[in-house]
């Protein structure tokens, strides 16, 4: 999976915020290393010039009034553009905290396990509360408070086109907030380091309308209905008397182990793999078949099927859109 | 008081506190203070112990009645007739009963009359029942039912009937693999096996008339509880809460043992069988299908909340009264929700299962309090008029005194050291959450109180109309917790929490109290070193028996709590002891002893203690258990000479 | 002269090098992909001692896991998600019988401890055939000997990070495994 993204990109307030406060700290920085460079090299060009006509040092008083005010200048002028510097963080901080005046805002609880996310929004109403893996949808124009809880190591939560890192810390809860102002498809990264695999510890992002929001929704919290041709119905056998079942869990159906991925509507997933593989068939099958190849480490196990039980089993998971 | 490396420590100023608690106790009991506010019950009394630890007896120096004495009725009390046909006596579950050849006077007299060995090693939790001249003792698994022959001197047994449940029943079954007794009806002996099976047993031939499977160890369910006949129907209810099941209360055609209804204790309301008779009283309880919008999606699939412990029954008003237990997994986070309908109080009409009304005692459950204990149906005196009552002494460490016939809560009262919760809230139903006490993943919270088997489990309480008197046998446990991801595999544990139990404040393990319900106090205790999680017997001669765990069986006065008389059998005590007239006129009482259950484990399934959170934690308070006991399987019959 | 020096120099620091690079030779292998005895190699072992005739010398099976750190803490991992300690809590045990004693009811080997899980056992052991692959059973049967110390002390698994409920393992001492299923009193050394 290539590389995609950029924190110039930016979607939502937070990395707005962020990225007018990077600019601005390199062009300054830019302009003021051009000048330093420039006034090097005229250093060294006088530098040059007295030694070819012998002085090795400029010892005239004025020379050292001139020297002395010069250098005044240069120390102030770092003062105030570091002081500048600071200012323009701290306000970028205090624009990037929480809107306190934000309505309702949704809540998303984020665990990170080894190496892959769960997702888990919250609702008034207990069985609204959706459980989903390595996709995020949110909804545009909404601020969306991120609880961020690990399973294990420490990872960090990072869309660069949405806001900065935010940690996941094990025995401990942090809380950051994103919000997209456009519609988009873009890919979120783990940035912190937390083994094997954080490289390929990836998940998808979408933020789209309210309407097409509540729909994606709603459709996610329904349960896996029951296979209806032989082929899937040998594949859901498969899934639940086989290795699948210790560690997968598929409402609607008697897995419930939360050891792996939550793979109810695996089937509308664009991505497989915490977000590092595309989802088509021939790689859900790789994937199944041997998962050590593709991230060597990870906590899934090869599974010995023959090709008729794999089959099934692809064509059962196809059924879970 | 035992610190946590089970090291005891009595230092001169306990003695001294506990002889000034006695004295102001005394002092308060003699002026007749009744205590307690209108709209808030009090959170902390702190118990009122009048002996030292480890001594296995206190008495106080005044014998009283309670207030209610000779006042309260038992609705569908029947004339007593010397048998013991169901362990709760009566459908009351009152636990009284009315032989009195046994007196305050000679109890010091009782002997062993005989004795036999049901050769079942494991934790003896039954009631035996005495129908006639035959005695019925249900076994742990296997659940060998003996008929024992009361007209022969010895009790020689006349058959035994062998089940034969499967043996991978033990692997699903989580607190040792007990059973709590028998029924009898209509000339048969209905009983329930490990491995989810009610069966039919002739009672003069024991031969088999009929079984029926109602449950899948697969799915983690076994069965444990005495049923109930009530109107020809059989009433049974599933274990396995540790093991994510789905909890029920089935009931079957005792002729035939076809299934007649079952209600669901999760889901939608119309598995739950609520329909438009259901009028709970609180409006946290009201809605439509509540089973479903107070789970996560689908999780109140694996929801638990069965039903193992005891029924009741009104015949005047047709109502069974039951507790469903904890909810699944006991990580709380993994279910955010109110998770109705675990530990739950339901009232049903027990021809067709329809839920009359139902109360939650403990929303949300977060410490495994499950709701299953005794219901003692009373009709008595309160503020002026006679009000038709259910008492039950609750895992939560509340004493509930709620209207039968709407489930109105009138009372509730801590019998024990409680800070999990802070109250009841009379007018909403709801306990007060203790937030300090709330277990939070990645963290692990101190000092819980009550422990998981809560102020008191499934140890059944009698009561005495002759003193208005509740007898409670309880436990003095508080814990640590620390949440963990719970998964759910199918036919495996489905827990998520690491525990590690110890004694509570005071350092005694166990608690055997009398309590009076009008006054919502106690008016005497006796403390215990071991958790008496044996059920209690109270007759009317006034004599009260229950049994420890480390095997001492006893009588005390039920005035004034004076140990009377006691024994020490062959193994602890869990028991329930009964009393009855043998065919030679005489009065008997008998006892199983024979160590196990939850916190006997540790010795009838041989847990290792050096690790504390074994036996879902209870290891950690009951370390010295093997030193004071061993295995045992045995019945004991005491009579006068 | 200044040569000299300079080998003198040069030479200690190729010394040091050298001898950095054969200690981190010596790094322990992370088995992700290897094909491992399948674990139905098992079935080759025998259950206990008794055998009419003269008894066969023993067969064993190597377990690929013995002594390795990461499978150890894999297996404890295993062993915390897949519900086994719901049954044998964290050694103690609790619907199912301790695992830290000395008691074997049905042997202490890796390979016997493969074949319980894999089989079951009559009296409440769940089968996991088909349910767990050959190089997890591995994992999962040395996390389990070293609940008893009966692994090594390094690569066993150290103090954990949240409730202290036992003796970590690396600190559990050795005991000679026992085949019995007496299930009496612990030991007078084990009495608090």
């Amino acid at each position: 999976m290539t590389w995609a993204g950029s924190i110039f990109d930016t979607a939502g307030t937070p990395a707005e915020r962020i990225a007018r406060l990077a600019w601005f700290l390199i062009i300054v920085s830019a302009v003021t290393y051009l000048l330093v460079l420039v006034a090097t090299g005229i250093a060294i060009r006088r530098a040059r010039a007295r030694r070819t006509r012998g002085d090795l040092a400029d010892t005239r008083p004025e020379t050292a009034k001139r020297l002395t005010r010069n250098v005044a200048i240069a120390t102030i002028a770092t003062t105030l553009i570091l002081l500048v510097y600071v200012t323009a963080t701290a306000l970028t901080g205090k624009a990037i905290a929480w809107p306190l005046n934000a309505r309702q805002p949704l809540t998303i609880e984020v665990t990170g396990y080894q190496w892959w996310w769960q997702f888990r929004y919250r609702d008034s109403v207990p069985s609204n509360w959706l459980t989903t893996s390595n996709e995020l949808h949110i909804p545009v124009g909404r601020p969306v408070r991120v609880i961020l809880l690990s399973n294990d190591v420490i990872h960090s939560f990072w869309i660069p086109e949405l806001h900065g890192k935010q940690d996941l810390i094990p025995g401990h809860r942090n809380t950051t907030w994103i919000q997209a102002d456009r519609p988009g498809v873009w890919k979120a990264h783990c940035a912190e380091f937390c083994g094997h695999q954080h490289a390929k510890m990836q998940f998808d992002v979408v933020a789209e309308s309210p309407a097409q929001f509540d729909q994606w929704y709603r459709r996610q919290l329904a349960s896996a209905l029951p296979p209806t041709d032989s082929a899937a119905k040998r594949g859901h056998d498969v899934f639940v008397q086989r290795t699948c079942i210790m560690c997968h869990s598929i409402n609607g159906t008697e897995a419930g182990s939360n050891v792996g991925p939550e793979l109810t509507h695996i089937a509308s997933r664009p991505s497989i793999a915490a977000g590092s593989l595309p989802n088509t068939r021939v790689n859900l099958g790789r994937w199944i078949l041997n998962p050590q190849l593709i991230k060597p480490g990870v906590r899934m196990p090869p599974n010995a099927l023959s090709p008729a039980d794999m089959n099934a089993l692809l064509d059962y998971l196809e059924t879970l859109k | 008081m035992i610190d946590r490396r089970g090291t005891r420590h009595i230092s001169p100023r306990h003695v001294a506190a506990r002889a000034a608690v006695a004295f102001l106790t005394l002092a308060a009991v003699g002026t007749g203070c009744t205590g307690g506010s209108e709209q808030t019950a009090n959170a902390k009394t702190p118990p009122t112990s009048t002996a030292s630890p480890g001594t296995g007896g206190g008495h106080t120096l005044v014998a009283r009645n309670g207030i209610g004495a000779g006042q309260i009725t038992i609705p569908g009390a029947e004339p007593e007739d010397g048998q013991w046909l169901r362990p709760a006596k009566d459908y009351a579950s009152t636990r009284f009963s009315g032989l009195d050849q046994i007196t305050t006077a000679n109890a010091s007299q009782l002997k062993l009359a005989w004795s036999f060995s049901t050769g079942v090693l494991r934790g003896q939790e039954a009631a035996p029942l005495v129908v006639g001249s035959t005695m019925y003792v249900v076994t742990p698994y296997p659940n060998i039912l003996y008929a024992l022959d009361l007209s022969k001197p010895g009790g020689p047994a006349k058959w035994k009937y062998e089940p034969q449940p499967l043996a991978a029943a033990q692997g699903v079954a989580c607190c040792d693999v007990v059973n709590r007794g028998a029924a009898f009806a209509d000339g048969k002996i209905f009983y329930n096996t490990l491995d989810n099976q009610t069966i039919a047993v002739d009672a003069t031939t024991g031969k088999e008339v009929w079984r029926t499977q109602l449950g899948d160890i697969n799915h983690g369910e076994t069965i444990t509880m005495a049923p109930l006949v009530v109107k020809g129907k059989v009433l049974v209810g599933n274990s396995g809460g540790e093991l994510g099941i789905r909890g029920w209360l089935t009931a079957l055609d005792a002729k035939t043992g076809k299934v007649a209804w079952r209600a669901y204790h999760a889901g939608p309301d119309s598995l739950v069988r609520i329909g438009p008779r259901f009028k709970p009283f609180y409006k946290t309880d009201q809605g439509k299908d509540l089973g479903v919008t107070t789970w996560p999606p689908d999780k109140w699939k694996q929801g638990g909340a069965g039903a193992w412990g005891w029924i009741s029954y009104d015949a005047a008003l047709n109502l069974i009264y039951y507790g469903t237990a904890n909810p699944g997994p006991w990580n709380p986070e993994q279910r955010p929700g109110d998770n109705k309908w675990s530990s739950t109080t339901f009232a049903r009409d027990p021809d067709t299962g329809e839920a009359v009304w139902a109360y939650q005692v403990t929303p949300h459950d977060l410490h495994d309090y499950d709701g299953i204990n005794e219901s003692i149906l009373l009709d008595l005196p309160w503020k002026g008029q006679t009000r038709r009552v259910l008492v039950r002494p609750e895992r939560d460490g509340y004493v509930y005194v709620q209207d039968r016939t709407t489930g109105e809560v009138l009372a509730a009262d801590t019998f024990g050291v409680v800070n999990s919760t802070l109250g009841v809230n009379l007018q909403t139903g709801r306990p007060a959450v203790n937030q300090e006490k709330e277990p939070q993943m990645g963290k692990v919270v101190r000092e819980i109180c009550p422990a998981s088997p809560g102020t008191k489990d499934w140890q059944p309480s009698a009561f005495s109309p002759r003193t208005g008197l509740l007898y409670i046998p309880h436990q003095n446990l508080c814990m640590d917790v620390e949440p963990v991801e719970a998964n759910y595999i199918a036919g495996t544990p489905y827990v998520g929490m690491n525990v590690k139990m110890y004694a509570g404040p005071g350092g005694h393990r166990g608690v055997f109290d009398a309590w009076d319900p009008i006054a919502r106090k106690k008016v005497w205790s006796v403390t215990e070193d071991f958790p008496v999680w044996s059920g209690a017997l109270v007759t009317a001669g006034d004599v009260v028996f229950y049994g420890t765990m480390d095997g001492w069986f006893k009588a005390l006065d039920a005035r004034s709590g004076a140990i009377l008389w006691r024994a020490k059998l062959g193994s602890g005590i869990i028991g329930q002891p009964v009393t009855y007239r043998a065919p030679d006129g005489k009065q008997y009482v008998a006892i199983l002893a024979g160590v196990g259950g939850w916190p006997g484990a540790i010795v009838s399934a041989g847990i290792d203690a050096r690790d504390s959170s074994a036996g879902l934690g209870i290891a950690n308070a009951m370390r010295d258990l093997p030193n004071a006991t061993t295995k045992g399987g045995t019945l004991y019959v005491f009579g006068l000479p | 002269m200044r040569t000299r020096r300079y080998l003198r120099q040069w030479g200690r620091i190729a010394a040091i090098c050298a001898l950095g690079l054969a200690l981190a030779c010596e790094r322990e292998k992370r088995r992700f992909n290897d094909a491992s005895p399948s674990a139905p190699a098992y079935a080759a072992v025998t259950l206990d001692t008794l055998q009419p005739g003269v008894p066969s010398p023993e067969l064993t099976v190597k377990s690929p896991s013995e002594g390795n750190a990461y499978d150890i803490a894999q297996g404890k991992q295993l062993f915390e998600q897949w519900n086994c300690s719901g049954c044998h809590s964290h050694g103690g045990g609790g619907m199912g019988p301790p695992l830290m004693d000395n008691e074997w009811i049905y042997g202490s080997s890796p390979e016997n401890i493969v074949a319980t899980i894999v089989e079951g056992r009559p009296n409440g052991m769940p089968s996991f055939r088909n349910r767990i692959t050959a190089n997890q059973l591995w994992q999962l049967a040395a996390y389990v000997r070293s609940m008893s110390g009966l692994e090594a002390k390094a690569p066993s698994p150290g103090r954990n990070d949240g409730m202290q409920y036992k003796v970590d393992e690396q600190r559990t001492p050795f005991r000679t495994p026992r085949a019995s299923a007496s299930k009496t009193l612990p030991a007078k050394s084990e009495r608090p």
